[in-house]
């Protein structure tokens, strides 16, 4: 993060506020105007229609928050394995998302081949761990103080291999997720609502809730704690880090086995939604506007933003997603990242960046 | 600070005798770059020790094999008695070797608070599991640290910046930050790279002061790189002198100071 360029002053920031609320009023004011000139025309299809939409069907509009809730949860807790790793060693790890399907899959594995559901949970753990202590021995070690940019390339490495090796031990198939052998539930509740039915998937509200837990543990053990401070501490500078009597390779199993736990949390989350493959991994790049709008060092701003990015998605492809032919979902994310981009570089809630020049 | 900070420095020490840490004949090279060659010298217990030489002599090569950043191809460095030429960072932080950089390695994004914390990293053992919880033993021994680290604020005279973080404050208060995070290790040697680099006047002479009282209270071994000789020559109670990674001198101050190699090499000479 240290080498981005210098961000303006508080003073400065401000206006940036500034003109960004300036823009959305400014929009706002256009849309009012071109509806009334023209009732029938683009304008009004894009400004007015969609709300009228909302506010005529309020349970389909509930309904469409609850799904983009939910897949904002699962960006999050993707999100939240990126956070775990780039907080510790300034890395973005590419990695994360086949680490996810590489848990998945090892999970599901370990199952066909016999081994009891619980038992195979606590293996695939300790597979995590041994991963974890294989990439700090065989990829970070060797790279101590190498510039970001190389770990960074190092990881798309710990990718490709992880692929392959996936590959060739699971087979290419998807996979079922054992949901049901772990005790997780099945079936909706049907909530009768706001003049209509929102049902909520069971897995969904699991979901949510384990992830949410996840998440404050997590902040908490990261802000308060001993562990926590020489994780950031790592992360800004290795040199010194290792002058106090930090261990980094200790320091690294840790944080790429924590990474690893919340792979294997979200590997089962999604693979119960749908199933367990290796599109996973695209999914997983969901995280990265994710990110944008959260900040890469923020626990909280990988939930803020998993969930803007996942109900904007949802509401954007119902809503407005027909007025240009649907399959708005697979891009909207990086759109909206790419507006934050503009504004506020560091994310909603990450660091401000620092540079004395 | 107070004494019980310091317990583990010892009382004051009187006689700079006995040696803490020797090196014996080392040599350095990075490819075929020779950084160091052939060069021995000890530093006794409770003195101040300088490194000096002309830019590019090995200086900081030098502290880089004491504290285990690098490991010297040939000879051997013995600490406390104890042959460590393999040591690692983080064990010779454990074994009582604390250090500060040339160009300031610190947390940047972190308090000053937090940082110099940082240096209680290996003071603070309690259990993973507490730590996570942030309760019970791990919440006492937090507070605990944090009073040590609190008077070593109130030491260097920081207390106005505690809450800033590092990254913001001007060169010389950053080397400040960095020498308490030194000193929250509760160092038996302390090794400072050019401390006063880059300082003015005014900063130089506090810096100095620091220097001088660490290792007069606390009886803390110093070994300091410094170029401005005038520094040198107040603070050491012996120098050793480098010159294109080799030994050229090695006494007290004045003594060093009427050595022929060592005017030439500062003065350079028609060869």
């Amino acid at each position: 993060m240290s080498d981005v360029a210098a961000q303006p002053t508080p003073n400065l920031l401000a206006n940036g506020w500034i003109k960004s609320g300036l823009i959305v009023l400014g929009l706002v004011a256009a849309a009012i105007v071109g509806a009334r000139i023209d009732p029938t025309g683009t304008i009004h299809a894009i400004f007015v229609d969609p709300f009228n939409q909302m506010a005529q069907a309020p349970d389909l509009l509930a309904q469409t928050i609850w799904e983009g809730l939910v897949s904002g949860v699962l960006y999050a807790l993707i999100a939240l394995g990126f956070v775990l790793i780039f907080k510790a060693s300034g890395v973005f790890n590419f990695a994360q998302g086949i680490m996810v399907v590489f848990a998945a899959l090892t999970l599901v594995g370990l199952y066909e081949k016999g081994v009891p559901a619980f038992l195979a949970v606590v293996l695939t753990l300790g597979v995590m761990f041994a991963l974890a202590v294989t990439i700090e021995r065989v990829v970070l070690r060797p790279l101590v103080n190498q510039p970001d940019i190389i770990l960074f390339m190092a990881t798309f490495g710990i990718t490709y291999f992880l692929i392959g090796f996936g590959e060739a031990i699971f087979g290419g198939n998807p996979k079922q997720m054992i949901a049901e052998q772990l005790y997780l539930p099945k079936g909706a509740i049907d909530l009768k609502i706001l003049g209509g039915i929102v049902s909520l998937q069971k897995i969904d509200i699991a979901a949510a809730i384990i992830a949410s837990l996840m998440i404050a543990v997590l902040a908490l053990f990261f802000q308060y704690t001993r562990i926590g401070r020489a994780l950031r501490a790592v992360a800004d500078s290795h040199k010194a880090a290792l002058s106090v009597g930090i261990s980094l390779n200790q320091i690294w199993v840790i944080v790429w086995f924590t990474a690893g736990i919340v792979a294997l949390i979200t590997g089962i989350m999604w693979g119960a939604r749908s199933d367990v493959s290796f599109a996973l991994e695209i999914v997983a790049l969901k995280a990265l506007p994710v990110l944008i709008l959260g900040g890469f060092t923020s626990i909280p701003g990988a939930i803020v933003g998993g969930l803007i990015i996942g109900i904007g998605e949802k509401l954007g492809e119902f809503y407005w997603g027909p007025l240009i032919g649907g399959g708005i979902e697979s891009w909207l994310a990086y759109f909206i990242a790419l507006g934050f981009l503009l504004f506020r570089p560091q994310g909603l809630f990450g660091d401000k960046i620092i540079e004395r020049i | 600070m107070n004494a019980h900070s310091m317990a583990v420095a010892g009382a004051p020490v009187t006689h700079k005798g006995e040696v803490l840490l020797s090196v014996e004949s080392i040599s350095l090279r990075f490819g075929g770059v020779k950084a160091i060659t052939d060069v021995s010298f000890d530093i006794r217990k409770g003195e101040v020790r300088a490194i000096i030489g002309p830019n590019g002599a090995g200086k900081t090569s030098m502290l880089n094999c004491i504290n285990g950043f690098y490991h010297p191809q040939e000879g051997r460095i013995t600490y406390k008695g104890v042959r460590r030429d393999k040591m690692r960072p983080h064990r010779a932080a454990a074994a009582g070797i604390a250090r500060t950089f040339q160009n300031v390695a610190l947390f940047k994004g972190m308090s000053t608070l937090d940082n110099i914390m940082t240096g209680r990293t290996l003071k603070m053992r309690k259990g993973f599991f507490w730590q996570a919880l942030r309760h019970g033993p791990a919440m006492n021994e937090e507070i605990e640290h944090r009073k040590v680290v609190e008077d070593i604020i109130d030491f260097l005279q920081i207390q106005h910046i505690r809450k800033l973080p590092v990254g913001k404050l001007p060169y010389g208060l950053q080397k400040r930050v960095e020498l308490g995070r030194a000193l929250a290790m509760e160092p038996e040697l302390l090794l400072l790279d050019e401390p006063m680099a880059g300082m003015n006047l005014e900063e130089k002479e506090d810096m100095c002061r620091f220097i001088l009282d660490v290792n007069n209270q606390f009886g803390t071994t110093i070994a300091l790189i410094e170029h401005d000789m005038g520094v040198v020559m107040d603070l050491s109670d012996r120098v050793v002198v480098l010159e294109y990674g080799r030994k050229i001198a090695d006494g007290t101050p004045a003594e060093v100071k009427a050595d022929q190699r060592v005017i030439d090499a500062y003065l350079g000479v028609a060869h």
